[in-house]
């Protein structure tokens, strides 16, 4: 006999009461976000971000190609970020859920078309042989907002990514191994990080930021913001849900810029730290 | 047997660190990350749980594998690995104890090769022990769910071959710098379980084990010495896997608390002890407490 969805009746009438009175059921305030923890892997360019219980592995790889014809002087970028049943047995191979196609537009939308990497310092040799990038998202838990956790580990992998040097004379196309010279990193325009508010169907209840796996199968709509720390608005994603005035959203907006600063520091400082510790040996 | 070192400094029959992780995946009912050195796989498994009609099967649990690849989407020979897995895996469970259930195991690779070198991980796909590391962490992500169960457990190690003039020269556990150099190899599968009979060979603290699966292959030709020579050599490797398995399993509680991003460095870190220590304390603080 099959269960009936989650969540039961007095899961519901807890959080809706208890987030009336702004208390979240983690002891979270209602704007403040699980803290970040990021591990890099070997590899440059494995980055594997965790959101309190929620885990989400990046990766990307990068090969030379032959750019299509319509484009001869730009690199590619291509995004895989199918979700498996490791990250929740209610995700099924093969059939994308909503939450499947939200992150895969969303990550589409923030890490490709905002121009996150200059795809013209991918190009190599004009007309024949690009850079194409491929970064590969894994969700391995879902526990609640893997879309902010999913944008933060693509653009750290892309930030920690170094691509093998590349010799140019005339035609002729030498690649580096980064054993022989030290690889380069990606030129990136700017950094966007995505944060995700809920909204519940009691009007008198504010948004929480970064919502847990309950909340989000609870909330009547949720907004998401891509933005970077310079202020600039990348995505504003509000796909139906509750109404909201147009001065309830610059004040959320005015919340994740400064969500965006903090998360732009602790980027940068796990970075740093990461190739401190990291030798890059050239021969 | 050849006795020249190895490119890492390795005898032909020395296995690199193992390290197994019980990850704690919130999702799934149990998860494990197993690794020979920088080689590794994570490996969930859900179940038994509801299964959708048109995959029910009357008399025992229906086994959903899928592999993944570390870049890109799972093509071709992720598929083909995980009906062999399937196949490995169906003799070793009791899956006539939960009829019309799902068990599913979802297994991801965690490393490629030489991913950032610009070369591309197209074309390498899975190597040999990239393939026993997967076997390896599916075997402790089932003990860890202890939901299904087992007739032993599975401990698989990769055989590499190299040329050699006069004999065959193999050697256990390939690294990746040593793929490239390799003529021909593969993973050998050995089901560990005290149901099988006891052979006069084996050791008294390890239960008989078996072969189960290979996929040994070589560009030359070889007879069925070498294959029995392979399987020999990977077998004291696989009886080192399962003693590594044993006593992981002891540690299971603790390691996953351990931080992200001790992982790749050595799995025993002092940090784990002192919070090994200070969560023992803490829960006898919280013990009398509670007396009423």
């Amino acid at each position: 006999m099959p269960r009936p969805p989650s969540p039961s009746i007095p899961e519901k009438e807890f959080v809706y009461g208890a987030l009336k009175e702004g208390l979240r059921v983690d002891g979270r305030l209602p704007l403040e976000m699980r803290t970040p923890a990021l591990a890099f892997g070997p590899e440059l360019g494995w980055v594997e971000c965790s959101l309190g219980k929620t885990r989400v592995l990046a990766q990307v790889d990068a090969k030379m190609v032959k750019p299509p014809p319509e484009r001869p002087l730009e690199g590619i970028i291509s995004i895989h970020s199918e979700i498996s049943p490791m990250a929740s047995s209610d995700y099924e191979l093969g059939r994308p859920s909503d939450e499947e196609v939200t992150i895969t537009r969303m990550l589409d939308k923030v890490l490709r078309r905002s121009d996150v990497v200059d795809k013209e310092s991918l190009c190599v040799l004009a007309g024949q042989r690009v850079w194409h990038l491929r970064l590969t998202i894994h969700c391995l838990a879902d526990a609640g907002n893997m879309l902010d956790c999913a944008c933060l580990a693509g653009v750290v992998a892309l930030k920690h990514f170094r691509r093998p040097e590349v010799e140019v004379v005339g035609e002729e196309v030498t690649v580096h191994h980064p054993s022989e010279r030290a690889p380069v990193p990606l030129s990136m325009h700017h950094t966007p990080y995505c944060l995700t508010f809920a909204y519940f169907p009691d009007a008198s209840t504010k948004p929480v930021l970064d919502p847990t796996h309950l909340e989000q199968r609870l909330s009547a709509g949720m907004l998401s913001i891509a933005l970077n720390a310079q202020r600039e608005l990348c995505v504003v994603q509000k796909a139906g849900g509750v109404p909201l005035a147009a001065d309830e959203i610059l004040r959320i907006v005015d919340v994740a810029v400064d969500k965006a600063k903090e998360l732009d520091k602790l980027v940068e400082q796990r970075l740093k730290e990461d190739w401190a510790g990291r030798t890059v040996e050239v021969r | 047997m050849s006795t020249t070192t190895r490119s890492d400094g390795r005898t032909y029959d020395q296995l690199r660190d193992i390290m197994i992780v019980y990850e704690g995946l919130d999702g799934v009912d149990g998860s494990a990350r197993f690794g020979f050195g920088q080689t590794q796989s994570l490996t969930s498994v859900s179940g038994p749980m509801e299964v959708r009609p048109n995959l029910e099967q009357p008399s025992q649990a229906t086994l959903d594998i899928s592999v993944r690849p570390l870049v890109g989407i799972a093509g071709t020979d992720s598929k083909a690995l995980s009906t062999n897995l399937k196949a490995i895996l169906a003799p070793a469970l009791f899956l006539s104890h939960h009829p019309r259930t799902l068990i599913q195991i979802v297994g991801q690779a965690l490393c490629g090769t030489e991913s950032g070198s610009g070369l591309g991980s197209v074309g390498k796909g899975w190597n040999a022990t990239l393939v026993a590391s997967l076997i390896n962490a599916t075997s402790a992500a089932l003990v860890n769910a202890s939901s299904v169960p087992m007739k032993g457990v599975i401990c698989a190690v990769s055989v590499g071959r190299f040329p050699s003039a006069s004999a065959a020269t193999l050697v256990l556990d390939p690294s990746e710098a040593e793929l490239p150099h390799l003529v021909g190899g593969g993973c050998f599968a050995f089901l560990f379980s005290s149901a099988l009979p006891l052979t006069p060979s084996s050791p008294d603290e390890l239960p008989p084990c078996s072969l189960l699966w290979t996929n040994y292959t070589s560009s030359v030709v070889y007879d069925d010495t070498e294959l029995r020579q392979a399987q020999a050599l990977a077998e004291e490797g696989a009886r080192k896997v399962w003693a590594a398995m044993k006593e992981s399993v002891s540690n299971m509680e603790r390691t996953a608390q351990c931080p992200a991003f001790n992982r790749f460095k050595s799995a025993k870190t002092e940090s784990r002890v002192k919070k090994d220590t200070k969560n023992l304390s803490e829960s006898e603080v919280d013990d009398d407490k509670m007396e009423i």
